[in-house]
């Protein structure tokens, strides 16, 4: 048997890849078309926000697809596999992997409208701005969509690069270019770490793709599965630093501090769904027989990474920090969902999208309010804001209560959710746990809005936000309210998007 | 496993042997030797001129620009050997990918050349 017989072309579906060509061909053309033409910033804005539209859309396809999937019966198995788990199954066409793309879409949307005075005031950089915009998803998108390892490291680097490289656009202060930098550093730990794990997997298994070893791990006993369990534990610590879990954290307010306003919101959105789809993927599709053992370790993640986030949160004067410092501590809520295992898919995937959602407006609000390309944030600027920008300050009220997890709010059915997952599984301290670090996390919310509503305002006058502004975060809210108000329909979609 | 270890154990007698033979010739010869510093003695050799000016000093990171540049060519050329040792029987599949995969590298070479980081000024 020659090399050529043994290589042979992969098996190609591009509809399992349509909406990340999309956005990678997008991407390279906006940059050429700069080059080339030296279009206007607007238009290069609208092409982005098409590309992203007509990747939304191409998502829409795919989950009409993987309806059609879920009935096919056994004699259409071979038809099955091919479309389900094209490229040799590299890639994989679930429910898990579309509704990741929606949400990862949706955020990339909403973070190019609330970021839009970012790319005005980028000016020649404007089209590396965006085309970074859109490769990062691109990146974090393959990363919800595969059933390989190899192929997840890939993703994740590819939207971690983008990040960093995000984190210090704004290259003139000196704050931006310390928070790629810290970002880099850490994050380049953090990749590391995570393919020494793969590796260790692979040596423990045989195997990178994920349901290959769940398969070995389901025919074999391991009498001595060391490193194996290493492995695991390594690859969720990369996880838990890309989702800014505690202990893993440490970048991420630094960043969320120093990196330009308008991006921001994005930047920490689109890591915690990457991350999260992963780390669904990896724990629940190839080492679902291994809870027992991962559970623990995930829940004890999870505990520190509400009680630190929270308490720490309470002390903060900049708002960037203080968001940071929150997001620690919703990563470790979205954990308690991750500890139920399989059954919590679902509720994992409602969580995330409702608050990313909310980050990506709670930092447009900030950046409308302190400016789309400066660092920093301080509580005074936020003094009074009711009198001086109604409209932000009730949107950022909203959204903090969202965040706070209000009932009538979609903070509140996340929370809910992913607490209830826990219990059942036998969980009930982390869910005491989590459920103290909610009252603590009031404080800190309330504390911004009291500011804005109660205290007399500083003079500084906030500057109208522009339209693109303005409806991104009039959706977020809206999204906030209504999802809370009513959230099944988008219960029963992330419900059905546990991974095969 | 206790065999495993042995030779654990050689490598790690050979390794002090090593430190103890560098220390013991240094030790000796510092003891044995008479010391007489001159500022002549004291300066960096360098070729045998005298050195002129800091060791810190600025250099040019352009060249960083075109050592990446080469690096696109130096990936294409690993993947498009073996591919065309093999072209004909991977067929027109392989064809496509391997247009698709050198168009993409290109992509990155038309813009940098846009953008105009390959003038020399």
């Amino acid at each position: 048997m020659t090399f050529a017989q043994v290589l042979t072309p992969p098996s190609v579906g591009w509809i399992a890849i349509a909406p990340e060509i999309v956005l990678g061909v997008g991407a390279a053309l906006i940059l050429l078309f700069d080059v080339q033409y030296k279009p206007k910033r607007t238009h290069l804005g609208l092409a982005t926000a098409a590309i992203v539209a007509t990747a939304f859309a191409f998502a829409i396809v795919q989950y009409d697809r993987v309806q059609t999937l879920s009935q096919a019966t056994a004699d259409q198995a071979a038809d099955f596999v091919a479309t389900a788990f094209p490229f040799d199954a590299m890639i994989v066409l679930d429910a898990n992997a579309v509704f990741g793309r929606f949400a990862m879409l949706l955020v990339t949307g909403l973070g190019l409208a609330a970021g839009w005075r970012l790319f005005e005031r980028l000016g020649a950089r404007a089209a590396e701005g965006l085309a970074l915009m859109l490769l990062s998803a691109t990146g974090f998108m393959f990363m919800a969509s595969s059933t390989h390892l190899m192929m997840v490291f890939l993703g994740l680097e590819v939207g971690s690069i983008a990040l960093y490289v995000l984190a210090g656009i704004t290259r003139e202060r000196t704050e931006s270019d310390e928070a790629a930098i810290k970002y880099f550093l850490l994050g380049s730990v953090a990749s590391a770490v995570f393919i020494y794990g793969v590796a260790l997997t692979y040596a423990g298994s045989g195997s990178m793709n994920l349901l290959e070893i769940q398969g070995v791990l389901a025919r074999n006993i391991f009498t001595r599965p060391a490193v194996l369990l290493i492995g695991i534990a390594l690859m969720v610590v990369g996880m838990g630093f890309k989702v800014s879990a505690a202990p893993f954290h440490s970048w991420a307010p630094d960043v969320y501090q120093g990196a330009p306003g308008g991006i921001v919101g994005y930047m920490a959105a689109a890591a915690k769904i990457g991350g999260f789809a992963a780390l669904i993927r990896i724990l629940f599709t190839a080492f679902p027989d291994f809870i027992s053992t991962w559970g623990p370790l995930v829940a004890g993640i999870a505990a520190l990474s509400m009680l630190l986030g929270s308490t720490v949160a309470l002390v903060q004067d900049d708002i960037r920090r203080m968001l940071g410092y929150s997001g620690v501590a919703h990563a470790g809520f979205i954990l308690t969902g991750v500890v139920a295992g399989g059954a919590g898919t679902g509720e994992v995937w409602f969580y995330l999208g409702v608050y990313t959602v909310q980050l990506v407006g709670a930092f447009g609000v900030v950046a409308a309010v302190t400016g789309a390309a400066t660092s920093g944030a301080g509580i005074d600027a936020f003094r009074g804001l009711s009198k001086r920008a109604p409209f932000l300050a009730a949107t950022f009220t909203v959204l903090l209560l969202g965040m706070a997890g209000l009932p009538l709010t979609s903070g509140f059915v996340a929370k809910f959710g992913v607490f209830t997952e826990a219990w059942q599984a036998g969980y009930e301290w982390l869910v005491i746990v989590a459920v103290l670090a909610s009252v603590i996390a009031f404080f800190f919310y309330l504390r911004v809005i009291v500011a804005m509503y109660m205290e007399e305002p500083v003079d500084e006058a906030v500057a109208p936000p522009g339209i693109s502004v303005r409806a991104s975060l009039a959706l977020a809210s809206l999204i906030t309210i209504v999802i809370g108000i009513v959230p099944g329909p988008l219960l029963s979609l992330a419900g059905e998007a546990s991974p095969l | 496993m206790s065999q495993y270890f042995q030779e654990y154990i050689t490598v790690g007698a050979f390794a002090a042997v090593g430190v103890l033979l560098v220390l013991a010739i240094l030790g000796v010869a510092s003891v044995i030797r008479p010391s007489n510093p001159t500022p002549a003695k004291k300066l960096t050799y360098e070729c045998g001129v005298d050195p002129v000016g800091s060791g810190w000093s600025q250099t040019y990171v352009r060249y960083y620009i075109f050592g990446l540049l080469f690096v696109i060519f130096d990936v294409e050329a690993v993947f498009i050997f073996p591919w065309a040792i093999h072209a004909e029987a991977l067929g027109i599949g392989g064809v496509i990918a391997i247009v698709l995969f050198m168009l993409t590298l290109v992509e990155g070479l038309v813009y940098a050349i846009k953008k105009g980081v390959l003038a020399w000024e």
